[in-house]
């Protein structure tokens, strides 16, 4: 039966507040129950109330899955971790017998659930209805919503030439109430990936020394997104698909799915993130390497008010799956279609001038795209003032990373080389994970 | 000049105030943007169209840039093992992060006679605990590790762990070393050649800030003789107050020296011989006038507005504490214990009581502790007392501890708990007798649950009296504790005592 280690554990901590109050729950006197057998690990926990929480923990599959009945909205909750932890570091006190009844009806109904969604990813057991008809209808919403789009793309593109004309020069705090009445035009027309990009643009007027540089980069972007739009009917079907997903219309995960394009790999978890908006929508971005045919995926998930994830990745691990991407030309975003077995650790290797490469191909396949997964083998960290860079070959990249993160990104190279993995957004690069003689760095969960 | 310069120009006053030119750039992308200017667009579309021109070759052709300076050395390979069990591991981050420092103490000195040092990822957290006690750093050092010393000198706030590689010459740890290095340098040289460590270190304190400076005198301790005199004498006069003080405790350890032969001599005209019914008195009278000669040697002769002293008196305690306490015993023939009571019931009890305990303070004596504390009326002690029992070895100090226990009873628990605290240095820990009878004391308090729950003072002690309990006590303290988790009160408060015992279980510390 596979153990979690404990950084492994922690790692899987929703954010720091999760993993220390999980590590303050790591006594066996605060667990009356625990128990153990080949698919479940399973505990009593006794927290403030009369009666203990059931804390539950799926591990046959290649990533745990946990339920708790305490009342967190945090996933995995703080049992759930110390559970993991407690495991981790004192495998005896867990009993090695049959599941509880409410451990086995949880298992069951999950093997259920399990069940009913490969039942209705068949083709075989799709909606009852004419698929004639329903491709019609579907058809016809489809066009309605391009309309719809196409409208808020040429209304942005003749504002953008407002802009231009009058000058940027010209642009203060008053006026970025035009700019956001912009965006709430482009979410009532349906294209909140517009939106959003006016209000990043916005967000950057008059910060920074090289404002008035990098707002026309944005804009110079937001442009060739409205022409393309424009231009849509005399693009190829991938580009059609990639500028539906810019603008902020997404493929349902079931078309996915079912027509998104496979590849069978062994994949390794090369680092994640998660990050919360002012909306309490927490982001999370998975990054795979595919050893065999070294592309990278990214399974990119929500979560509202700090409910979890349904799967947890480990940095590291490698699993032998299928992807299944989202159509498009940036070929990045991918959902999981099926997990065949775990796979040994494989870190990939790379070279700094291979990875330029692939950024520059992709931006030419897509220049919208946000996040670029990078590889940097033999890449050192370093420190000036009070900034953090990453000097890799000859060159050196700025990084976006706490104080903290930092200086324990720092500790694990000591000056050594090490191979990074981060996100790369045109400007600096956001470290995830780093990997060396020293074991394992990851970022701090957020 | 930036490929966006040309653009910016006009982007920025706005197509209808100026005319877009091409910005001049050779290859591919200027050929595009040449065609673009032929295609007669409005001018702000012009401009759009090669915005997103650069911005996507900008983007697709990025690179990083050069590295201004040299590159920062490698830290050297490591000498020291390093803790890789995982469960300990958890133990020592939350030690590092929420134990008390006395267990930090004990967890640094333990990993150190093991040989270890800290895992690398704890190495940020340990050396930010070290900038904010300076009382941590000594411990801390010895188990950084090359990686730990190679961190702290990459941020200016944890200089003071920065030295040098643990194998480098002697002379390259003289001068590019840590302070705590070169002590433990001064201190070694001082054992094998005290003479040579003198002038190492006379060499170089013109350049020391004070506290340094205090610091590596306080290490002429070690191998201390009559040689040392004259740089101790030029001392007396530093500009630094704890300077100061450092050099007088060493000259107070050579009875010889001239500093103190002019001390013992004026106070020995204080003291005079008195015949009584039956034997001889000894009497003492304090200084009426400060002499002019008194001042080289440190005598001010103005009292302090704050000080309890009258002026005789302040002058009386300047003297007596330039005085070594042999000097008393063997002068009067009087035993401590004796020469205590007599200067008790003198009409100069504060100024020489108080002079004693100064000087206790550089040069402990049990016999002179134990009769200060022995005439101590106080129960609990008081704060000067403390200072007294830290002097103390601890086999002799527990016996006033273990008095106090049962004179004082539970309720005085928690003003034992705290200056036992006081006086056991961290590191130490207490003898088993005592720590048992401690943790019974402290599982009574437990067990009268409300009064305990009300007792915050006893309860903010707990953590750091589980760091100076020993052998079967922790056990028993656990065991206390396991009574009490399973209560709804105070979960934090036993979670931290689990902790500190678990970690100290582990590391047998």
């Amino acid at each position: 039966m596979t153990i979690i280690a404990a950084e492994a554990v922690l790692a899987l901590a929703p954010d720091a507040a999760s993993a220390n109050a999980a590590r303050a729950l790591v006594m066996p006197a605060r667990w009356p129950v625990l128990g153990a057998n080949d698919v479940a690990v399973w505990g009593a926990c006794q927290g403030s109330g009369s009666k203990p929480y059931q804390t539950q923990i799926g591990i046959a599959g290649t990533t745990p899955v946990f339920r708790c009945s305490c009342p967190s909205r945090k996933f995995p909750c703080k049992h759930a971790l110390a559970l993991l932890l407690l495991r981790a570091k004192q495998e005896e006190l867990f009993t090695q017998t049959d599941a509880p009844a409410w451990v086995s009806e949880w298992l069951s109904t999950r093997a259920e659930k399990d069940r009913k969604k490969e039942e209705k990813q068949r083709p075989e057991t799709a909606s009852p209805v004419d698929p004639e008809v329903a491709e019609q209808r579907d058809l016809k919403r489809q066009a309605q919503r391009w309309n719809r789009i196409e409208g808020a793309a040429t209304e942005l593109e003749a504002w953008l030439y407002d802009q231009i004309g009058r000058g940027l020069g010209t642009l203060g705090d008053e006026q970025l109430g035009g700019w956001h009445t912009m965006a709430a035009r482009m979410v009532d027309a349906q294209a909140p990936g517009l939106a959003l990009r006016v209000r990043e643009a916005a967000q950057g007027i008059r910060r920074g020394t090289d404002w008035p540089e990098r707002l026309l980069h944005r804009i110079g972007l937001l442009y060739l997104l409205c022409a393309a739009i424009r231009r849509r009917a005399g693009l190829s079907p991938e580009m059609q698909a990639e500028l539906r997903t810019v603008a902020g219309w997404p493929y349902e995960k079931s078309e996915v799915l079912s027509t998104g394009k496979r590849l069978a790999d062994q994949w390794t978890v090369l680092g994640q993130i998660r990050e919360e908006n002012e909306d309490h929508l927490t982001e999370r971005r998975v990054w795979l390497h595919g050893k065999s045919s070294g592309r990278r995926a990214l399974l990119l998930e929500h979560a509202f008010a700090g409910k979890g994830f349904e799967h947890s990745w480990l940095n590291g691990s490698t699993v032998e799956a299928t992807l299944a991407y989202f159509p498009g030309t940036s070929m990045l975003r991918a959902l999981v279609a099926e997990v065949t077995a775990s796979a040994q650790t494989q870190w990939p290797d790379s070279t700094l001038s291979a990875e330029w490469q692939t950024v520059a191909q992709r931006v030419a396949s897509s220049p919208w795209v946000r996040s670029h997964p990078m590889v940097l083998s033999a890449a050192i960290p370093l420190r000036a003032g009070d900034h953090a860079f990453l000097m890799v070959e000859d060159q050196i990249m700025a990084l976006h990373l706490g104080d903290g993160d930092t200086w324990r990104l720092l500790a694990h190279s000591g000056g050594h080389p090490l191979t990074m993995m981060g996100e790369w957004d045109g400007l600096a690069l956001r470290p995830l994970s780093a990997w060396g003689f020293d074991g394992l760095w990851q970022r701090s969960p957020e | 000049m930036s490929t966006w310069a040309a653009l910016l120009s006009v982007a920025m006053v706005g197509t209808e105030r100026q005319v877009p030119v091409v910005p001049g750039l050779d290859g591919a992308i200027g050929d595009l943007l040449a065609e673009l200017a032929v295609l007669g667009d409005p001018p702000a579309q012009w401009v759009l169209q090669m915005a997103a021109v650069l911005a996507t070759c900008a983007q697709a052709g990025v690179q990083g840039t050069a590295w201004p300076g040299p590159v920062p050395a490698a830290a050297a390979r490591e000498v020291l093992t390093t803790v890789d069990h995982t469960s300990l591991i958890v133990l020592l981050a939350w030690t590092l992060r929420d134990g008390p420092q006395r267990l930090q103490h004990l967890v640094f000195r333990s990993l150190a006679s093991q040989g270890c040092r800290l895992p690398i990822d704890l190495l940020p957290l340990a050396l930010e605990q070290g900038r904010r006690s300076v009382a941590l750093r000594e411990s801390l050092q010895p188990v950084l590790g090359e990686r730990g010393v190679w961190l702290a000198g990459q941020n200016p706030a944890w200089n003071y762990a920065f030295g040098v590689a643990a194998a480098a010459a002697e002379e390259v740890c003289w001068t590019e070393g840590s302070l705590a290095q070169r002590r433990a340098l001064l201190r070694e040289e001082r054992r094998r050649n005290p003479s040579a460590a003198r002038e190492r270190l006379t060499r170089l304190l013109g350049d020391l800030p004070g506290r340094e400076r205090a610091e590596l005198i306080g290490e002429l301790a070690t191998g201390l003789s009559m040689d040392d005199e004259a740089l101790l004498d030029s001392l007396r006069k530093d500009r630094s107050r704890e300077v100061k003080q450092v050099t007088l405790g060493l000259l107070l350890r050579l009875p010889d020296c001239a500093h103190v032969q002019r001390a013992q001599q004026r106070m020995q005209a204080l003291l005079w011989q008195e015949r009584g019914l039956l034997r001889k008195h000894w009497r003492l009278d304090a200084p009426s006038a400060v002499a002019d000669e008194w001042k080289a040697d440190g005598i001010e002769a103005t009292r302090p507005t704050h000080d309890v002293l009258g002026e005789r008196a302040w002058w009386l305690f300047q003297l007596a504490r330039q005085v070594p306490l042999a000097w008393w015993d063997r002068y009067t023939g009087m035993n401590p214990g004796d020469l205590v009571k007599w200067a008790a019931a003198s009409d100069w009890a504060d100024a020489l009581l108080r002079a004693w305990r100064e000087v206790l303070a550089v040069e402990p004596e049990v016999a002179w502790c134990e009769a200060l504390l022995d005439h101590s009326p106080k129960t609990p002690f008081a704060d000067h007392d403390m200072t007294l029992l830290a002097c103390l070895p601890l086999a002799r100090r527990e016996r006033y501890w273990e008095k106090q226990l049962k004179d004082g009873g539970r309720s005085r628990l928690r003003v034992l708990v705290h200056q036992l605290l006081q006086a056991c240095p961290a590191g130490e820990c207490l003898s088993a007798s005592l720590s048992l009878a401690i943790v019974s004391a402290v599982a009574e308090a437990v067990g009268q649950h409300a009064d305990f729950s009300n007792d915050y003072a006893l309860r903010a002690a707990l953590p750091e009296l589980c760091c100076v309990l020993q052998g079967a006590a922790l056990g028993q303290m656990l065991a206390v504790s396991d009574e009490a988790a399973g209560k709804p009160a105070l979960p934090e408060l036993w979670h931290t005592v689990r902790q500190i015992i678990a970690t100290r279980q582990a590391l047998n510390c």
